[in-house]
């Protein structure tokens, strides 16, 4: 498969993925069962964002050196972000 | 690109992008602001003589307090230390310049002019009075007297300090993973050099943290946002917001920078005590090994502690308990450090020259400032000494002991810098001085420790103990002058060096004159046979064919499966191993061939000459700090400060197209080590580096927001936001953003493809794309701020409406910046284009794809979480 193409399917995904996640609201889900919405618009997200990072940024054939620089980044916010909310429940 | 004046020029010391040059210039700003902060630490020292606000007064006391905090901790000891690791990393790595020259320019002019608007926020009114680590609310304009334009200033000063600490970064990195000598393994690396990687990692992600405090704190200053805000009735500067996790959500941001900030303090005066150590007992570290591997613990540990400065928070026990094991856990790797220092002692053999005891005296006081930090990590005890002098005695010992490593690097390396050697008598002696003023200013604190911090009053009976340190703190200030002299005189009169004046030095800067050529090294450096040997030009070329003949697989078996493979065999499968693990093989080869050629993203008419010099770096940092200066001022909507910011703004934009337009040739090395990213070429993993700091930046954002909602909770947030905010302007702006990425991959597909019309229309969409993002995002924002039939929000939902608004508007406004950067560059890349740039070579355009998709990775969370959820 020619990477064009490819791209073009990883752009037809993030479409859809994003109407998806408007649609959550839209059928009324945040009003019956707020925590469910979360999850799925939230998981829709890191797939989405998963798909930007593994085929726009090529990471998939990068050295993974590279997605573990990325990832430390990623894992320092989320640490902080967890370790601060936990710390006024 | 122009040539580099010799060094009795001025000229020259504007220009260089040398690393010695800019390593010399670090050195001797960071001094300037030891002596800065030294003068203000003397004045309130001369004020606390007597319990009563009686010199400085109580304004005066607080400024001084408060800047000498901030400069010494940022514009002296870690300025202080990049001077050495400017100079040295390149060196001892084998390298003849950093990776990005020009970038390391730019990290000191912006150091300096930062600095200098620290300097100008003196002449603001007041300068900044709330204490170094700035807590908030107390530091918003709501609560500090008068116009506080000074503050504002320091906090821009820092923003300008924090993003030359980020290219610095970068560029350590990069350097250190691309450019070593051949056969240098990272845990080869000398020790200082290992000392800096782990520094400048920490530094990485920890100012990344400190960054979105600062833009949070500046847009509480400048904007008006109410992140901070706490008292809402009666404020100006919010309604109808109730902030409950307002002060802790800074000093959360704070402490996650400032916890690892101690290490990255400290981490390079520990590098330099191992060399020291190493050097002057003749003897390797004992368990050198394992002193790395806890170098190492200790920098991860950095990042999961930082709540022991929060227990006397309103965090919760679970959270104190983990917190506090976790802190008594990151003194264990520094015990082992210790042990093998002293082991080390105990298995040489001494020589107490002027750099081993100042790195001796540094370890003793170190010890005493760890020990009693032990004391901090307890909650219990903490409860006690909180807010007391055993804090500024604890953290004295351990900051100013890393200092102390610091002066013994300094004498250390000055033959090496200067050829010449400096006088040892006057350096035992300004040891001796140093260390009786250091005890005598700092010691007395520990038994005066219930004299209450930051204040000028104490109790009387205390007296004699502020005065003992008062002595103390000008006797160690004289001690400085019996160091400058012998500096300054050795430079004129000092005998000379040579290249390798200490007879155990084994790292490789000693292997060169002193001081060191321009480019370093005569030959190119390898390490591949066991010791350090020069290669010819010749040898070189045999050894990248080799490297070559492995890459390519059979195409060039006639060539590199001579007997030159076997000679050097060893290295061949190096080679083979690494290009192999990055899973490149002979692209990876290729693209790094290329990337030497075309990394820099810059015209390559060069005519094999390696750039030293240019002016834009100092001319960015200058629009910079006008630019700062004015942003310091806008709020009071003078037209002296607005000009100032436009008349910066415009210089910074100039210089910064002046500075992509040069020709700059700045190869990387043919042959080197490059574990473990092999794969990966210098432009691409230096833009990685920065992405990952970047992350950082968002994360913090948009944890800062999580917070803020999970404190205020999390679904009765709802009712901040007005029914007018609804989703479709959103996900129109996500449809937009994801289209743009797409168009950006198309455009590096047509340059693969040299299509030029192909790249020029793929760009121009991308550019109309994010021009669409931002109208949309206008036209959302103007329909929010004017939504005055609304009765919930009879004034409209403005920046300073309340906490939802804040949030969404300083949020996406940042996120609005980088795309309004990446339109920018996306401009500036369809003009190049257009002159036939980029044609079979799509660098460039990845370089960019990997930031805007960065960017579009973003706003795939900031749409659920500011328009859905």
């Amino acid at each position: 498969m020619s990477h064009t193409k490819l791209y073009t399917i990883v752009f037809g995904v993030l479409f859809v993925f994003a109407t998806v996640q408007a649609l959550v609201e839209t059928v009324g889900l945040l009003e019956s069962n707020y925590w469910l919405a979360f999850g799925i618009i939230m998981v829709l997200s890191v797939i989405k964002a998963l798909l930007v990072a593994g085929y726009y940024q090529h990471l998939r054939w990068e050295p993974r050196s590279v997605s573990y620089l990325a990832g430390g980044g990623l894992l320092v916010a989320l640490a902080l972000t967890a370790a601060a909310a936990y710390s006024i429940v | 690109m122009s040539e580099l004046p010799p060094k009795s020029s001025i000229k020259r010391w504007f220009l260089t992008t040398n690393h010695k040059d800019i390593g010399i210039l670090y050195l001797l700003t960071a001094l300037f602001f030891l002596i800065f902060g030294g003068l203000l630490a003397l004045l309130f020292r001369v004020e606390l003589l007597s319990p009563a606000a009686d010199f400085l007064g109580e304004s005066g006391y607080n400024q001084a307090v408060s800047t000498h905090g901030l400069l010494m901790v940022f514009w002296f000891i870690s300025p202080f230390a990049f001077g050495f690791a400017n100079y040295l990393v390149p060196l001892q790595i084998g390298a003849d310049d950093l990776a990005f020259p020009r970038l390391n320019a730019l990290s000191y002019w912006l150091y300096l002019f930062s600095g200098l608007l620290f300097g100008v926020s003196f002449f603001q009114g007041t300068t900044f009075a709330g204490g170094w680590t700035m807590y908030a609310p107390l530091n918003t304009p709501a609560y500090m007297p008068g116009e506080a334009l000074g503050a504002t200033s320091v906090v821009l000063a820092l923003i300008m300090f924090v993003a030359a600490v980020t290219l610095g970064s970068v560029n350590f990195l990069t350097t250190m993973y691309r450019m070593r000598a051949e056969g240098l393994r990272m845990r080869d690396l000398p020790i200082f050099s290992i000392s800096i990687n782990l520094t400048v990692w920490m530094m990485l992600f920890a100012f990344a943290a400190l960054l979105a405090a600062l833009v949070i704190l500046a847009s509480d200053h400048i904007v008006g946002t109410s992140y901070f805000a706490y008292e809402i009735e009666g404020s100006t500067f919010a309604t109808d917001a109730n902030n409950d996790g307002a002060s802790m959500l800074w000093a959360h941001l704070f402490w996650f920078f400032g916890h690892p900030e101690v290490y990255i303090v400290f981490f390079p005066a520990l590098g330099i005590m191992g060399e020291c150590f190493q050097t002057f007992t003749g003897r390797r570290l004992v368990g050198r090994k394992w002193f790395i591997l806890s170098m190492v613990l200790v920098a991860l540990q950095s990042f999961i502690v930082w709540m022991h400065h929060m227990f006397l928070t309103g965090i919760n026990l679970n959270i104190k308990t983990i917190f506090m094991a976790t802190t008594i856990g990151i003194s264990l790797p520094f015990d082992l450090m210790v042990f093998s220092l002293i082991y080390t002692m105990i298995k040489g053999r001494v020589r107490f020259t002027t750099p081993f005891l100042f790195s001796l005296g540094a370890l003793l006081l170190f010890i005493l400032g760890g020990i009693t930090g032990v004391f901090l990590g307890a909650v219990v005890l903490d409860y006690q000494f909180r807010g007391t002098y055993w804090v500024v005695a604890h953290f004295h010992y351990v900051m100013v002991a890393g200092a102390t490593a610091l002066f013994g690097g300094l004498y250390y390396w000055y033959p090496k810098m200067t050829g010449k050697m400096y006088d040892e008598f006057l350096g035992k002696v300004h040891f001796a001085v140093y260390f009786v003023g250091f005890n005598l200013l700092y010691f007395p604190m520990f038994i005066a420790w219930e004299t209450p911090r930051r204040v000028f009053n104490y109790p009387v009976e205390l007296t004699v103990w502020h005065n003992l340190s008062t002595v103390g703190a000008f006797v160690l200030g004289a001690s400085f002058l019996i160091m400058f002299y012998n500096m300054f005189v050795s430079y004129f009169h000092g005998e000379e060096a040579g290249d390798r004046p200490w007879k155990y030095a084994t790292s490789a800067e000693w292997a060169v004159s002193s001081p060191p050529p321009l480019e370093n090294f005569d030959g190119v450096p390898s390490y591949a046979s066991g010791q350090l040997e020069f290669l010819d030009e010749a040898e070189v070329a045999q050894r990248q064919s080799d490297r070559d003949g492995t890459g390519t697989g059979g195409a060039t078996v006639a060539d590199g499966g001579t007997g030159g493979t076997a000679t050097d065999g060893g290295t061949a499968e190096t080679r083979s191993a690494e290009t192999g693990a990055a899973g490149g093989t002979g692209l990876a080869t290729a693209e790094t061939a290329l990337a030497t050629e075309t990394g820099t993203a810059e015209p390559t008419a060069h005519d094999g000459h390696v750039s030293h010099a240019s002016i834009w770096p100092f001319l960015i940092s200058l629009g910079g700090f006008v630019l700062f200066l004015g942003l310091s001022g806008v709020r009071t909507g003078s037209m002296f400060y607005e000009s100032l910011a436009l008349v910066g703004g415009v210089v910074t934009f100039g210089s910064l197209v002046g500075m992509a337009q040069e020709p700059f040739f700045a190869p990387e090395p043919v042959i080197a080590e490059r574990w473990p990213y092999g794969g990966v070429e210098k432009m691409k993993l230096g833009m990685w580096t920065f992405l990952a700091s970047d992350i950082v930046l968002f994360g913090a954002f948009i944890g800062s927001y999580a917070f803020i909602r999970f404190s205020y909770g999390w679904e009765a947030w709802h009712e901040l936001i007005p029914e007018a905010h609804v989703t479709f302007p959103g996900l129109v702006n996500t449809y937009l953003l994801l289209a743009s990425s797409f168009t950006v991959v198309l455009a590096m597909v047509a340059a693969e493809r040299e299509s030029k019309w192909g790249v020029l229309a793929s760009l121009g969409a991308t550019f109309a794309l994010g021009i669409g993002f931002l109208i949309n995002k206008g036209i959302e924002w103007i329909h929010l701020f004017n939504l005055h039939g609304s009765a919930a929000f009879p004034e409209g939902w403005g920046i300073t409406t309340n906490l939802a608004s804040s949030t969404f508007y300083l949020t996406t406004g940042l996120h609005a910046a980088h795309v309004i950067i990446g339109l920018v560059i996306v401009a500036y890349m369809a003009v190049r284009t257009w002159g036939g740039a980029y044609m079979g070579n799509e660098k460039p355009i990845e370089y960019f794809g990997l930031y805007w998709h960065l960017v579009d990775i973003v706003w795939l969370f900031l749409f659920p979480l500011f328009y859905i959820l």
